[in-house]
């Protein structure tokens, strides 16, 4: 397993979710809220201070970096 | 009866869609989480009585936060005939599954695609016959907010009423693994009747986000809004004060006097001095509440709420709090109990209780009408909104001194997620509504206990029968030497001591019970508050207002929303004691310099 994650993409890069490392519970919400695993990540905002904008699919969230660190990713795109 | 319950994820239309089906006013704001509770409403529905629910939004079947509780247990727990399930257009690939999840229970949802008129803009097509056909129950494109496709809906539903089983969704749990199936079926559901460009691009949004959430500009720019909106309350509201002070004046003395003239003198007082006057000053103030509150509603319903979330959740964070708390602070502003109620989307109880702490120290629009009456008596015309703003400081300090404070005994690590809605153009409908809503909140509450509490007032200050009204010898006096002691070092007198004790329970007696145990009113009532307190105590005064507790239905709020004795004895003890202490500083201090 790599551990590449959410967090680690800059403005405009995207990839697809292969995972989410949380507790059940927290994997549900994330889940549920459109971090499913197969679809396309893309990274719209990530200032230095406060949370990132996502978008996944037609879904744009906003959430903590370090909850995108649980989001894992497929490298190389 | 039948029962028709409105299901969806949160901020897909549900309300509008209930609003605009059964005529009522659930309250709409594009931001996901503002209905958190049950509201329901009776309509006849193809020749049958049919009760409407309208309930919180909820992301799957699963889901643990209060308010997703509140849908489970109302479905689980009772009966219903009729699904509607409300989607989003132009999030079908998101949003799908749950529909999917509920045809899976077996019972024959009705599918309502939703703001199908964002879908069109975004040149989003989708085929609702083939869906239908798929998923063998019935499909409709709608728009819930222009009423486009609206008669189909209903006719729709009408239709399949009488045929309806009733149950109830016991085996909610049992459809627990079967997610992603689930996805892959709605994915390929999606591939066969939804046709979409690649990529969407909410152009317009973006183009605003770019100035609005700018890493820079995006917090000055918050603020300079929420000053904008502030200043427009203020200048627009004192003339609006001045109109409803003129016809209630005028009223009382074309109609009112000459009808009470031939009253005896202690009950024309009561009557006219005491109850009019003090009801009167009070829902003088109603215009510049509305008008809050439309400001309110406007900023609400342009997903504006969000994007303040995302401003402000690195501050917060520092504090144990998270964006969403923020928002509530804000809505908290209008009312408190409603911003408590908010924190329902909250799951972790730690994150929860924090906020439900810090909320009450938010200066709701009965604590600024205080502060508005005061200021004006006492405080030049420059002076005047400069200490309101110094009372709005003084609130966010409070919320964060207390955050910081308790935040170590509430931590929590729930997830900050939250969905980013595109930008919408406030419905002139719906900000209307919001206006009216508050005229008919005000009308209840001044027909419940901003009567008795003037008419309590208005009794105490001028009873025994021989004491100089709202002077010595009155029970009030009484009262107000007793609680001398403590009031004294902060600079509150007697006669307004027993004011406070009326504030407890709503701000708006305050006002009222100045009018009623003066028996003064306008200027003159001005000229007597200069002589109860200098601009020191004023200000010390509305401290003290501002933070010992907002009223009693926030505490009963408090009650309700956390199940705890506990929590909520802490929390008023904490309120009661920092605004003490906060108005001791204050006063003491200025004091020492010479103020
Ligand atoms: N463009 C468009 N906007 C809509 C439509 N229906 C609702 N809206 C807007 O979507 C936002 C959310 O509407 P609500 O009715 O509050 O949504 P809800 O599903 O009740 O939301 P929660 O109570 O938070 O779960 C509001 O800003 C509405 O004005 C529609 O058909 N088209
Ligand atoms: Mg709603």
């Amino acid at each position: 397993m790599n551990n590449i994650n959410l967090s680690c993409l800059g403005i405009g890069e995207r990839a697809f979710i292969t995972g989410i490392h949380a507790p059940d519970g927290t994997r549900q919400r994330l889940q549920s809220m459109g971090l499913r695993t197969g679809r396309e990540a893309e990274v719209i905002r990530s200032p230095r201070l406060g949370p990132m904008q996502i978008r996944v699919g037609s879904v744009h969230l906003i959430m903590r970096r370090r909850d995108a660190a649980r989001v894992a990713i497929s490298s190389g795109q | 009866m039948k029962r028709l319950a409105i299901v969806g994820m949160p901020n897909t239309g549900k309300s509008t869609f209930f609003n605009r089906l059964t005529g009522s006013s659930s309250r709409v704001g594009n931001w996901p989480g503002v209905t958190v509770d049950l509201l329901s409403a009776h309509i006849v529905l193809g020749g049958t009585a049919v009760e409407v629910v309208d309930l919180p939004g909820i992301y799957d079947l699963h889901g643990f936060s209060e308010d997703e509780q509140v849908v489970r247990n109302f479905l689980e727990n009772n009966p219903v005939d009729l699904i509607g399930v409300i989607l989003n257009a132009t999030q079908l690939d998101h949003q799908l599954p749950l529909a999917l999840q509920f045809c899976k229970l077996g019972v024959q949802p009705h599918i309502l695609i939703n703001m199908i008129d964002e879908a069109d803009q975004l040149g989003i097509r989708i085929d609702a016959d083939a869906l239908s056909a798929d998923l063998g129950c019935p499909v409709h494109l709608l728009s819930a907010r222009h009423g486009t496709g609206f008669n189909e809906v209903r006719e729709s539903l009408a239709g399949r009423v009488n045929q309806a089983q009733h149950r109830p969704l016991d085996e909610m749990r049992d459809c627990l693994h079967a997610d992603d199936e689930i996805v892959q079926h709605s994915d390929a559901l999606i591939g066969r009747c939804v046709t979409a460009p690649s990529v969407l691009v909410r152009k317009m949004t973006e183009r605003i986000d770019h100035v609005l959430l700018h890493p820079v500009l995006g917090l000055p720019l918050f603020f300079a809004m929420m000053f904008l909106v502030f200043q427009a309350v203020y200048t627009l509201g004192g003339p609006l004060q001045d109109v409803v002070a003129y016809l209630l004046g005028n009223f009382k003395g074309w109609a009112l006097e000459p009808l009470a003239a031939t009253l005896p003198a202690a009950l024309y007082g009561f009557l006219i001095e005491g109850l009019y006057d003090g009801i009167g000053t009070v829902a003088s103030f109603v215009p510049v509440i509305i008008l809050f509150f439309f400001l309110m509603a406007i900023v609400e319903d342009s997903g504006y709420l969000a994007r303040a979330a995302f401003l402000t959740d690195s501050l917060m964070a520092r504090m144990g709090l998270d964006g969403r708390g923020f928002v509530m602070i804000l809505m908290g502003f209008g009312c408190n109990v409603p911003a408590l109620m908010g924190t329902r989307v909250m799951r972790s109880r730690a994150l929860r209780w924090l906020s439900m702490l810090v909320i009450p120290f938010s200066l709701c629009s009965a604590r600024l009408q205080v502060f508005v009456f005061i200021t004006t008596a006492l405080f030049t015309a420059q002076q005047a909104p400069l200490v309101l703003f110094f009372m709005y400081l003084a609130s966010f300090a409070s919320a964060f001194l207390t955050a910081t404070l308790f935040g170590r005994r509430f931590k929590s690590d729930e997830p900050f997620v939250l969905e980013l809605p595109p930008y919408r153009t406030p419905v002139l409908k719906q900000v209307l509504l919001r206006g009216w809503h508050e005229i008919s909140h005000f009308l209840r509450r001044a027909s419940t206990f901003i009567i008795t509490g003037v008419v309590l007032v208005w009794i105490l200050t001028h009873y025994p029968e021989g004491s100089t009204p709202g002077g010595a010898g009155t029970w009030a006096s009484l009262m107000g030497d007793w609680m001398k002691p403590v009031l004294d070092p902060i600079g509150i007198s007697a006669a307004m001591s027993v004011i406070l004790l009326f504030g407890f329970v709503a701000k708006e007696i305050v006002i009222g019970a100045m009018v009623a145990m003066t028996g003064l009113e306008g200027a003159a009532l001005n000229g007597y508050l200069t002589t109860q307190m200098d601009t020191t105590q004023a200000i010390s005064f509305m401290l003290f207002i501002l933070l010992y507790t907002p009223c009693l239905s926030t505490l009963a709020t408090q009650f309700t929303e956390s199940r705890s004795w506990k929590f909520t004895g802490i929390s008023l003890a904490w309120s009661l004691s920092l605004a003490w202490v906060v108005s001791f500083i204050f006063y003491q201090g200025a004091r020492a310099l010479g103020y």
